[in-house]
């Protein structure tokens, strides 16, 4: 396992001599400046027409009213950006050839499977950072708590080091990057709407496999995050969310060899 | 150094590679000979380890590439047939790279690299994106990242392929040079691919031809065509389908053999 870090920071040097990380976090940024302040105004409106009830004023408060929104939108920019950063983390490698070199040096597959996920949680990592800046802007102008601010960043954290697993996987079955990408959208758009199709799609049938599928949605356990519940149920469901997959991307970049 | 016991490779029913024995002693060139989809390209990768072979086993620099297969895959430098590179990468950060994942020392590495460097002539070269680099540079980056750990092994699947014939010649005196007995302890001990007998000639003492996933030769090149014999009446002899009749066939050059490529 001593490879991990050299694997991850070829990873990272590779994404930061093209345009293509440059290209993201500009986008991020400006998606997240864009969200900020569509989910301000509309917070705005809301407390201005609260000043009629004076006495429920006391409801709204930045975390809840702006942040979690805020927080909300942000996953599913995340959702649409990271199968674009994962479909070549290992496709590329089959096309260069460089699967070759990989797995004939004195490298673990768990170096290999580690290194590149390391890689993609730090990026995902910045991205989150910068909705951090924006989050702590308000600390500057208001009092939003910093336990509810910071778990909320977790869960956005959490979850875009799921979608990295996910789409390292969908990366390791496939020599195409394009194909890595659809796979990627198609299970986290799933995995998002897991809750409605269990709500309505599966209403009525029988309660366990509703309840089953809406326990495995991301959604369910980062929505408690965002309320500032930080439960070792929700942290445990990430932790083995993300170890699965890195399982099944282990077997998928070992069954070269199989075959 | 290198020993293969009965290394068979099978994909159900087809047989890609039937048990291939055979011994190489340090500082030996031995050549890879045989027609395309003959197992050459499967031997070698059973023998660097990307492929496990269905039967038998071997042994690199004293390690069991079942045994022991970090070990072994550290004793080897290996150029696939498509040298593996990663286009956005500049050259010497590449190799940097390399070196770091094959074990190499961080206080040697940058010593490591600019021998690596000098070696294939790609000094001028070391701060170009791999992307731009015309075919021949890299096919020589390939063959850098082959020797930049100095491995006692190298296994070269066709390494002067898409080199003019001035860098081939710079690539053999390179192979002479590494496995010259005045190396000593680092004098290194070469398997190469190729199509072109003339290489063989050139620069390998001993031939394996290989011959529908069986070893079909395996002798010193000058026991060989001893009597005045070519490589080119061997290999067709060898090779032909119609082992009665192999002058019915016709001879034509290797290189244009039909390619399939290895699975």
């Amino acid at each position: 396992m001593k490879h991990v870090a050299s694997v991850a920071g070829r990873e990272l040097r590779s994404l930061f001599v093209s345009p293509v990380a440059y290209g993201v976090l500009s986008l991020f940024a400006v998606l997240a400046g864009m969200f900020f302040i569509i989910d301000m105004s509309w917070f705005e409106q809301v407390l201005f027409q609260a000043q009629q009830y004076p006495d429920q004023l006391g409801q709204f408060n930045l975390n809840d009213g702006l942040l979690r929104e805020f927080y909300g939108s942000m996953s599913v920019v995340l959702l649409f950006l990271i199968p674009g950063i994962t479909m070549g983390v290992y496709a590329a490698e089959k096309t260069n050839g460089t699967e070759e070199l990989l797995l004939t040096s004195p490298l673990t597959i768990w170096d290999i499977v580690l290194g590149k996920f390391a890689a993609g949680a730090i990026f995902i990592t910045m991205l989150v950072g910068i909705v951090g800046l924006f989050a702590s802007v308000l600390f500057l102008y208001g009092d939003p708590e910093v336990g509810k601010t910071t778990s909320g960043l977790i869960g956005l954290l959490l979850t875009g080091w799921t979608y990295v697993a996910i789409g390292g996987l969908a990366s390791a079955i496939t020599r195409s990057q394009i194909v890595a990408f659809l796979i990627t959208l198609v299970i986290l758009v799933t995995l998002l709407l897991l809750p409605g199709i269990a709500e309505f799609g599966l209403a009525g049938s029988a309660s366990g496999v509703a309840e089953t599928l809406r326990y495995l949605s991301v959604q369910l356990h980062f929505d408690p995050l965002l309320r500032g519940l930080v439960d070792t149920a929700d942290l445990a469901y990430f932790v083995v969310i993300i170890g699965s997959f890195l399982v099944m991307t282990k077997a998928a970049v070992e069954s070269v060899r199989w075959r | 150094m290198i020993q293969a016991k009965g290394l068979s490779k099978r994909y159900g029913d087809l047989v890609a590679v039937e048990n291939i024995d055979f011994s190489i002693a340090k500082g030996e060139v031995v050549g890879f000979l045989g027609p395309n989809g003959a197992g050459k390209t499967t031997t070698m990768r059973m023998l660097t380890g990307f492929l496990p072979p269905t039967d038998g086993t071997a042994v690199i620099a004293g390690h069991d590439i079942f045994g022991d297969p970090i070990a072994a895959r550290r004793a080897i430098g290996y150029l696939p047939e498509s040298p593996p590179l990663y286009p956005e990468m500049a050259v010497g950060s590449f190799l940097a790279y390399v070196a770091r994942i094959k074990d190499v020392p961080r206080a040697k590495r940058r010593a490591a690299v600019d021998r690596a460097l000098e070696r294939t002539a790609l000094t001028e070269v070391k701060r170009q994106v791999i992307g731009t680099l015309s075919r021949g540079f890299r096919q020589r980056v390939g063959l850098a990242q082959a020797i930049v750990h100095n491995p006692p092994v190298l296994i070269l699947d066709e390494p002067t392929a898409g080199l003019d014939p001035l860098q081939i010649r710079e690539i053999r005196a390179l192979i002479a040079e590494l496995t010259a007995p005045s190396q000593g302890d680092t004098q290194h001990t070469v398997i190469l691919s190729t199509h072109i007998l003339a290489e063989v000639d050139a620069i390998c003492r001993r031939v394996i031809l290989i011959n529908r996933g069986r070893k079909a030769v395996d002798a010193p090149l000058s026991e060989l065509t001893r009597g005045g014999r070519t490589l080119d009446e061997i290999f067709t002899e060898h090779t032909a389908h119609d082992a009665a009749d192999p002058a019915a066939l016709p001879s034509k050059p290797i290189g244009d053999a039909e390619s399939r490529s290895a699975p």
